[in-house]
């Protein structure tokens, strides 16, 4: 748990950490008080879900994220400490780029699980580099047909084709997300087997998504040569 | 000056900001008055300022309207389009080289420089140069007020070093820069003022003169939230009046040599018809380019209709809309989502570029406010949100390219990924590849590819004092900080040791602190005149509202105040308005300083009398 610290004020006395020390509400953020405005600088750097004031927990409501990451930038928001004192000043720009870089881990779902299985101790992605085996031999298809359409030329038939793969990509890889879902929801427990398997599937993910991106590149080729 | 202006009074506003749309081919100020953006227009003038200088060989450089005017006249002492260099290296212009009249060449240090007759001159101060005409054309205008701050405006797209290169050209005018913010932001500021109950999606497509930007941004409860931008910081209508110049150097291309055909007075007068007729077939069907370069008997008539340029400039829409296609894809939102279409930037008068853009979105665009003021009215509100002037509005930016680390075998390590909301933050880990290694070099790169080669190198920095160990062991954590103007900081940690390295990544072909400082210390050296002239403007205003206001109130307060204090306020006021036009900034500042001491009993006196009410010109330390 992360302790608020007031700036220039002394520390609460009776010990109530997740409450604003000046109007004793609950706090939703450790960077400021909903209620009363004030800005905190936490003693320690919050992770990105108690930056959001959320339980760690891989399955998470995008619109309550996005309500949240509102609402806590009206109040941290530098723009409205630009004239306020240099040290206001700063605790606003880092508090909200804080804020910022934890929405972008908590909103993306490859990256929050990324984090999720390392906190949770599973392997890292250099220590499992493995994909789910009924991968294997479609990467190879997937792969060859990526290459013929790069070394074709662009508005040839091999590149038209891509279409195709494209949709069969999208899908496969919404079938990981899901199969990450539900290797990740309800939450393992620390060194659960379902967090190497969490690994394969993200792993999973992430070849999809580089794959799809490259299709992708290929696409605005094949378009601003038309 | 360090003055506050107290000025009750005169019911003036004690914040007084402006934003600047610094562009490739016009510059404009605008400020907040009255509730609303304003556009600071001189009287019976555009307030529009050419970005264009000029360096005669004897005599001082001329910035805006009169030096577009001699261009044609004196093609090889006139500097267009400066803000393609701004930030980049030799390699980077090449292309822009071919039109432009003075030799150019990079430094050890890998900044551009500009050689004027003799003097080498980089980007920043000719950007300088221009932001300073805008600044004090927009101080004028305001009847002479001191207005330092501004906000700046930039492309969406331009990467660290452009930005950084537009903030200390911003710093060499003498402006406080409140903020660098996005074109293509600014306008939806503008548009969106009026909407800010309703919500929706706004793509903004900003064709300026130089460079292309689309962001697609959400509007919800009065905050502005960028989803995505894309765009081409080498695309704009310099680019579609090249397209009309190539059916010039056809036409003309039979009956001149080589060496006629690369006369600067032909190019440049070229270039400037092909710009007419360009504008003129927005209007018309058809145009005609004319012109005529008397010293080589060239008489040049040519119509173009509008299908003929619609044609030659097709491919370079088609380019346009893949950015399009970029920012929906990467916002996640499909084209018929799109609730409103902005048109920002003078190349989307252009009739096929409205349609073009209308048939992607199929949506009709906004056109109500002029595409070439908005970006300026844009960077005033945010201007007046930063002054504190209103908390009903928030503006989300992004960061439009990813900022990475070179690691080993070439790739890149993706720290900050592109369109991440800023100010933002992230720490990525990295370690030693060798057994006993005690440094790791870093190059810091932005841009999308995979290879680092293949991206922009922002700069190097070496963390050293790593303690011998085995390769794989060392825990080197890298803190990238990207800040509300979109600029990068870096900093690196061992982490089993806390061996620290703080490094302000210095840009490639950017200037460093001295650099600014010496660049000061020399444009006020070059432009003294310029300076004092406009100092002496200044004070002299200055010191007319100081002594208005004394006469204003010295007869309500005369009983108050003691013979003597009387009698010297008398004094330094005959003295004020003897000086006040002579234009002599030794004199003005006696006088002013003089008049500021006198009228403290006369302040004081009306504090008592008439609750805080001020005068104007009083220090906030003595309040």
């Amino acid at each position: 748990m992360v302790t608020p610290q007031p700036e220039g004020s002394p520390q609460p006395s009776d010990g109530n950490q997740s409450g604003c020390p000046y109007c004793e509400q609950r706090l939703e953020t450790p960077f400021c008080c909903v209620s009363c405005g004030q800005l905190f600088r936490p003693a320690e750097e919050p992770t990105p879900f108690e930056a959001f004031g959320l339980p760690l927990n891989y399955g998470l409501d995008g619109e309550e994220l996005d309500r949240r990451l509102l609402r806590f930038s009206r109040l941290v928001h530098p723009d409205f400490f630009a004239t306020a004192p240099e040290e206001q000043r700063r605790i606003a720009e880092e508090s909200t780029a804080a804020l910022n870089g934890a929405f972008e881990i908590l909103s993306d779902d490859a990256r929050r699980a990324d984090w999720v299985i390392g906190a949770l101790g599973g392997p890292s992605a250099q220590e499992e580099k493995q994909l789910p085996r009924e991968f294997l031999m479609e990467v190879l298809e997937w792969g060859e047909r990526i290459e013929e359409a790069r070394e074709s030329p662009p508005g040839s038939e091999t590149r038209a084709a891509l279409d195709g793969l494209v949709s069969t990509l999208s899908r496969r890889r919404g079938q990981s997300l899901s199969q990450l879902n539900a290797a990740l929801v309800p939450p393992p427990t620390e060194r659960d087997p379902r967090l190497t398997e969490a690994r394969h599937r993200l792993n999973a993910v992430h070849y999809l998504g580089r794959a799809l991106a490259q299709l992708e590149a290929l696409r605005l080729e094949q378009a601003s040569s038309r | 000056m360090g003055y506050i202006e107290l000025d009750v009074l005169n019911n003036a506003d004690p914040s007084l900001v402006m934003g600047i749309d610094l562009g490739t081919t016009n510059s404009l100020a605008a400020t907040w008055r009255d509730g609303r953006p304003v556009v600071i227009r001189p009287e019976g003038a555009s307030g529009s300022i050419p970005s264009v200088i000029r360096f005669p060989p004897d005599g001082k450089p001329v910035v805006g309207r009169k030096a577009r005017e001699q261009a044609v006249a004196d093609p090889s002492h006139t500097i267009f389009s400066i803000k393609r260099f701004m930030g980049r290296g030799l390699d980077d212009v090449r292309d822009d080289l071919a039109d432009f009249p003075f030799p150019v060449s990079e430094s050890a240090d890998g900044l551009l420089q500009v050689d004027i007759h003799g003097r080498l001159i980089t980007p920043q101060e000719l950007s300088s140069m221009i932001l300073m005409r805008v600044h004090d054309i927009a101080c004028r205008t305001q009847g002479g007020a001191q207005i330092p701050r501004a906000v700046i405006t930039v492309p969406a797209y331009f990467d660290d070093a452009q930005r950084q290169a537009t903030r200390d050209a911003a710093r060499l005018a003498g402006i406080e820069v409140m903020r660098i913010i996005n074109e293509p932001t600014a306008a939806s500021l503008a548009y969106g003022l009026d909407r800010t109950a309703e919500g929706g999606k706004i793509v903004v497509y900003d064709l300026g003169g130089g460079t292309l930007d689309v962001s697609i941004l959400s509007l919800e409860k009065g905050v502005f939230r960028v989803l995505a931008t894309a765009g081409d910081t080498r695309l704009g209508g310099d680019d579609l009046d090249r397209a009309l110049v190539t059916l010039i150097t056809n036409g003309l291309a039979e009956q001149l040599s080589t060496e006629d055909m690369a006369d600067p007075g032909l190019q440049q007068a070229a270039r400037l018809a092909a710009e007419r007729c360009k504008i003129d077939l927005s209007a018309h069907p058809e145009a005609e380019i004319s012109f005529i370069v008397p010293h080589r008997g060239i008489h040049f008539r040519r119509q173009v209709t509008r299908e003929e340029f619609e044609e030659l400039v097709s491919a370079l829409i088609d380019k346009t809309l893949d950015s399009c296609r970029l920012a929906l894809s990467d916002s996640g939102l499909e084209a018929r989502e799109i609730d409103e279409v902005v048109l920002v930037g003078g190349s989307t008068r252009i009739p096929a570029v409205r349609a073009r853009v209308e048939a992607f979105f199929g949506r009709e665009p906004h056109t109500e406010l002029n595409p070439d003021e908005v970006v300026a009215l844009g960077a005033a509100v945010q201007a007046h949100i930063l002054a504190g002037g209103s908390r009903d509005m928030l503006l989300l930016d992004v960061i439009p390219l990813s900022l990475g680390i070179e690691t080993m075998g070439g790739s890149v390590s993706k720290v900050i990924l592109r369109n991440s909301t800023i100010p933002c933050q992230a720490t990525e880990g990295f370690t030693t590849y060798a057994d006993n290694q005690t440094g790791v070099d870093f190059n810091v790169v932005q841009g999308e590819r995979e290879l680092a080669a293949d991206c922009r190198s922002l700069g190097n920095f070496r963390l050293t004092g790593i303690p011998p160990m085995p390769a794989g062991m060392a825990r080197v954590a890298v803190r990238f900080f990207v800040d509300a103007d979109g600029l990068l900081r870096v900093t690196a940690r061992e982490e089993s040791t806390g061996h620290s390295a703080d490094i302000e990544v210095h840009p490639k072909h950017g200037l460093c602190d001295a650099d600014v400082d010496r660049m000061l210390e020399e444009s006020l050296e070059f432009a003294r005149e310029d300076y004092e002239a406009g100092m002496a403007a200044n004070l002299g205003t200055e010191l007319g509202t100081m002594l208005r206001a004394c006469e204003r109130n010295l007869e309500a307060a005369r009983a108050e105040l003691d013979p003597e204090s009387l009698a010297d306020l008398e004094e330094a006021m005959a003295a004020a308005r003897s000086v006040a036009d002579s234009g002599s900034l030794a004199a003005l500042q006696a006088a002013r300083d003089s008049l500021e001491v006198a009228s403290m009993p006369l302040a004081a006196a009306l504090m008592d009398d008439v609750a805080r009410a001020a005068l104007s010109g009083k220090k906030l330390d003595e309040v």
